[in-house]
């Protein structure tokens, strides 16, 4: 493993623990009080910054580090998680996020925005009111630290906020090794702390190692150090995995208390620590009896060579055969074990959220083992995977063509590889399947950056996150679901004042919910404002010339005009959207992805887009079936029923629509091989099958194919990937006997029914 | 006190001295008791605390049962962190002769 590849992994840690942060400052924001979760928060930030510091990120650190000192000011009470405090630190975290993409990928962060973000979060860590975004960054003196044990961050002393360099950001001081000691601190007034450090048996147990907490405090400056041995029993007495030793330490250092606390921050539950400033000239206490205090030796470069500390590793060759050592290790354990390799601190982080019995700990640890998989290894699987089906399918054709009496001993082994094979499948699919949770985040800090700009108040609700689907149609929700969220923000809800004085709660509600449905999975968006302007899209509709004046079209009809190109009823341009490109672009991503988009809009109540889904890609049950000598796939999931029209039940509607009479209604008949152009004329009903297929506007209707082959799972082939767009065809298939079958798009296909031609622009059309 | 003329059993220490190495050494050392033990601690490329508390309760118990506990040869590791922890060795180091 080299360091890219564990930078890699930091990075992906990186997203793991924003996204841990986020769902921590949004709980806090809904009012939970929860230390653990005040933790958890902590902990990301100071993850991030541990492996961001092992890596050299200077900018990510800095930033992680002043709002980590923000955070422990939390944590430790001195700073109420109000709504304010909170809306700082969102922020933060979204620039926390963009700093760590932009260490990632490169590009630049918005520098003013960080910088002022750093100047709140100071000042909300040294309680003085918010400052505004002009003002300078106020330097820190060097403040004598306070001799008390517990210096508050609050009035922390200069080393945790030494004077800002010129890019505004605050050098730092760091007990990592590797990571650059001395470099960043201004040197202040030198000053002796006495330290008292007795360890418990917790604190081994848990991983950390007393040698080296105090290897990390003799970096801190001049030590010297005496050890207790007077508990230590002989070795009868003695339990090795017991904490005996106690230290007492006199450090001479210009880096100030809280660094000093800083070394034993994931230890500090699991050890008695004093820390105290001696007073200039005063003598050490001298301790009766003991032996005097033992210098450290300055240079103790030697013990670097543990392999859990990996830049180590780099900077000296021996040292990488070391660090290859473990990496092999940890590897095998839990991923985040890999970045241990990069840092102390993330080590420490880890060996704080270990349980104290060493047992549970590796329960948890047996119970949530995963490990991580390039996504390129499980789409090679899976295109396997999808080639081994049509093998399969096209071996049991053959099988059935030269075995027609369909009992021997190969053809029932055909049906169990059949079994077989749809099982693996399933697997495999389960691999790419992931909750739609981090896009929702993200839609979290969409709706926060919207609401910033347009001076509403917005509280998003998400439900259902936890609801898994396939990875590439997560990876192109985000994008749709954007553009929805900041339709639903800034034309969906009411300025404040008017949600007032309309008698609404002032903060309006987005709620973004996820389920499954009938294998689909379906994602509505639904928010409390106005509800759409149906007047005004009508009006726009007739001024663009998108309907006649005269049309009568339905409420939903009208609603779903908002989908058609070039359609935006926004007064005037924002920035944010009413460039008219929005809701056509989202129809045709969600389009693009099987999907299919509706809306349903109370005057005054909202509207809720509804989004339904396939959950992969890649496959799809399908019933085959015969139109004009040609094979078609109609997706299962599209079909209500299937039945053999008699003469009686058709009936001429007009010169050219048919009905046919299902349970006493009538339902429009749709000849799938005239609308395709397979045929010049429309067939006998008579002759074939009807399905019948429920439209996305909830209308059905009847398509009439000529005959059903059968049902079976087909691997999706991507006609726009492989060929183009083909209207009123969705996507293709190879069928058993190696031959291409088209997949019909059945929206489309309803849409002509309706008068509308196919063609690639039916954003409109396809409306339900 | 003079170290009875013992035949001296020598323990060889594993490079990594860490938690796990901890109640092994223990279990080593208390097997070997009773007789002049020689520690070689050469190999040695990284030793935690705990490990030094075995090392030192087992010199506390080789000067109880009067024998001779030494530490032939140390490796720079060791020698350094002892140093770092503010535990002496010096007197457990073989004199040269």
């Amino acid at each position: 493993m080299d360091m890219n590849e564990i930078k890699e992994i930091f990075f992906q840690e990186c997203e793991e623990q924003l996204a841990e942060l986020e769902s921590g400052l949004l709980r806090l924001n809904d009012g939970d009080r929860d230390p653990e979760t005040v933790n958890a928060v902590f902990r990301a930030v100071h993850s991030i910054k541990g492996g961001a510091g092992a890596f050299g990120l200077d900018d990510l650190v800095s930033f992680a580090h002043v709002f980590e000192t923000t955070l422990d000011c939390v944590r430790s009470n001195k700073l109420e998680p109000t709504q304010d405090v909170l809306k700082v630190m969102l922020k933060s975290a979204d620039v926390l996020a963009d700093l760590t993409n932009c260490a990632r990928d490169g590009g630049s962060v918005d520098e003013a925005r960080s910088k002022q973000l750093i100047r709140e979060l100071e000042a909300l860590a040294h309680g003085t009111p918010l400052p505004g975004a002009a003002e300078a960054p106020v330097a820190k003196a060097a403040a004598k630290p306070a001799a008390a044990k517990s210096a508050p961050a609050a009035t922390a002393p200069a080393p945790a906020s030494p004077a800002p360099n010129d890019q505004g950001f605050v050098p730092v001081a760091f007990s990592f090794d590797d990571f650059g000691d001395e470099a960043a601190v201004d040197p202040v007034a030198m000053s002796t702390f006495e330290i008292s450090f007795k360890p418990n048996a917790d604190l081994y147990r848990k991983g950390n190692e007393a040698t080296l907490l105090l290897r990390d405090l003799s970096r801190l400056g001049e030590m010297s150090i005496h050890c207790d041995m007077d508990s230590l029993p002989s070795l009868d007495g003695l339990n090795p995995e017991d904490a005996y030793f106690s230290w007492k330490i006199s450090l001479r250092t210009d880096k100030g208390e809280d660094a000093i606390r800083g070394v034993f921050e994931f230890a500090e539950w699991d050890c008695e620590l004093e820390v105290a400033e001696r007073a200039e000239g005063e003598q050490p206490d001298a301790i009766e009896g003991e032996a005097p205090m033992q210098a450290v030796p300055f240079d103790l470069s030697i013990l670097d060579e543990e392999p859990e500390h990996p830049l180590g590793v780099v900077e000296e060759e021996e040292q990488i055969a070391a660090g290859e050592r473990e990496a092999t290790v940890t590897a095998l354990e839990t991923a985040s074990n890999v970045l241990n390799l990069a840092s102390a601190a993330a080590k420490a982080a880890d060996a704080k959220q270990a349980p104290a019995n060493a047992a549970s700990a590796q329960q948890a640890a047996a119970a949530g083992q995963t490990i991580r998989v390039d996504l390129d290894r499980v789409d090679r699987l899976i295109n396997l995977v999808g080639e081994l089906v049509i093998n399969q399918a096209m071996l049991s054709q053959s099988v059935i063509e030269n075995d027609t009496n369909g009992t021997s001993s190969i053809n029932m082994g055909l049906e169990e590889l059949q079994q077989l094979t749809r099982e693996i499948q399933d697997s495999v699919m389960a691999i790419r399947a992931q909750p739609v949770k981090p896009v929702f985040q993200r839609m979290a800090r969409t709706v926060r950056e919207i609401a910033d700009i347009t001076g509403k108040s917005v509280r998003l609700i998400t439900e259902g996150e936890n609801t898994e689907v396939d990875k590439t149609v997560i990876d192109k929700l985000a994008e749709p679901l954007t553009h929805m969220i900041r339709n639903a923000v800034d034309h969906g809800l009411e300025m404040p004042e008017k949600r007032v004085a309309l008698g609404k709660n002032p903060e309006g509600t987005v709620r973004l919910t996820a389920k499954h449905r009938s294998g689909r999975i379906i994602i509505e968006l639904a928010d409390d404002g106005a509800g759409i302007n149906r007047e005004r899209v009508r009006q726009k509709a007739i001024d663009n010339d998108l309907i006649a004046a005269d049309a009568n079209l339905s409420d939903e009809e009208i609603d779903n005009l908002i989908f058609h190109a070039g359609f935006s009823t926004a007064e005037k341009v924002s920035d944010l959207s009413g460039r008219g490109v929005g809701m056509d672009v989202v129809k045709r991503s969600i389009q693009a992805l099987g999907g299919r988009i509706n809306i349903s809009s109370k005057p005054g109540q909202g509207s809720v887009f509804t989004m339904s889904l396939p959950l992969t890609l890649a496959v799809l049950d399908g019933m085959v079936v015969t139109v004009a000598s040609q094979t078609l796939v109609v997706p299962l999931t599209a079909i209500v029923e299937t039945l053999q029209p008699d003469a009686a039940s058709i009936h001429s509607f007009g010169a050219t629509q048919r009905l046919i009479s299902i349970r006493n209604s009538f339902c429009p008949l749709v000849d799938v091989g005239r609308i395709l152009n397979f045929r010049a004329t429309q067939a006998n009903p008579v002759e074939g099958v009807a399905l019948l297929v429920e439209s996305e506007g909830g209308g059905q209707r009847a398509l009439m194919v000529d005959a059903i082959q059968g049902q079976r799972q087909v691997v999706i082939k991507s006609l726009e990937a492989n060929y183009t767009h083909v209207p009123g065809i969705a996507a293709a298939t190879i069928l058993g006997d190696g031959r291409v079958a088209l997949i019909l798009d059945v929206d489309a296909v309803v849409a002509a029914s309706r008068g509308q031609p196919l063609r690639l622009e039916s954003a409109l059309a396809a409306v339900g | 006190m003079a170290p009875k003329k013992a035949a001296s059993k020598t323990l060889n220490l594993a490079p990594v001295l860490d938690l796990n190495e901890a109640s092994a050494l223990h279990r080593k050392l208390t097997e070997m008791r009773g007789s002049n033990i020689v520690i070689d601690a050469s190999a040695v490329e990284r030793v935690g605390a705990l490990c030094v508390q075995v090392l030192m309760a087992g010199a506390k118990s080789w000067e109880e049962d009067k024998h001779a506990f030494t530490l032939s040869k140390v490796s720079d590791a060791f020698t350094k962190t002892t140093q770092l922890i503010g535990v002496n060795v010096d007197h457990l180091m073989a004199k040269e002769i």
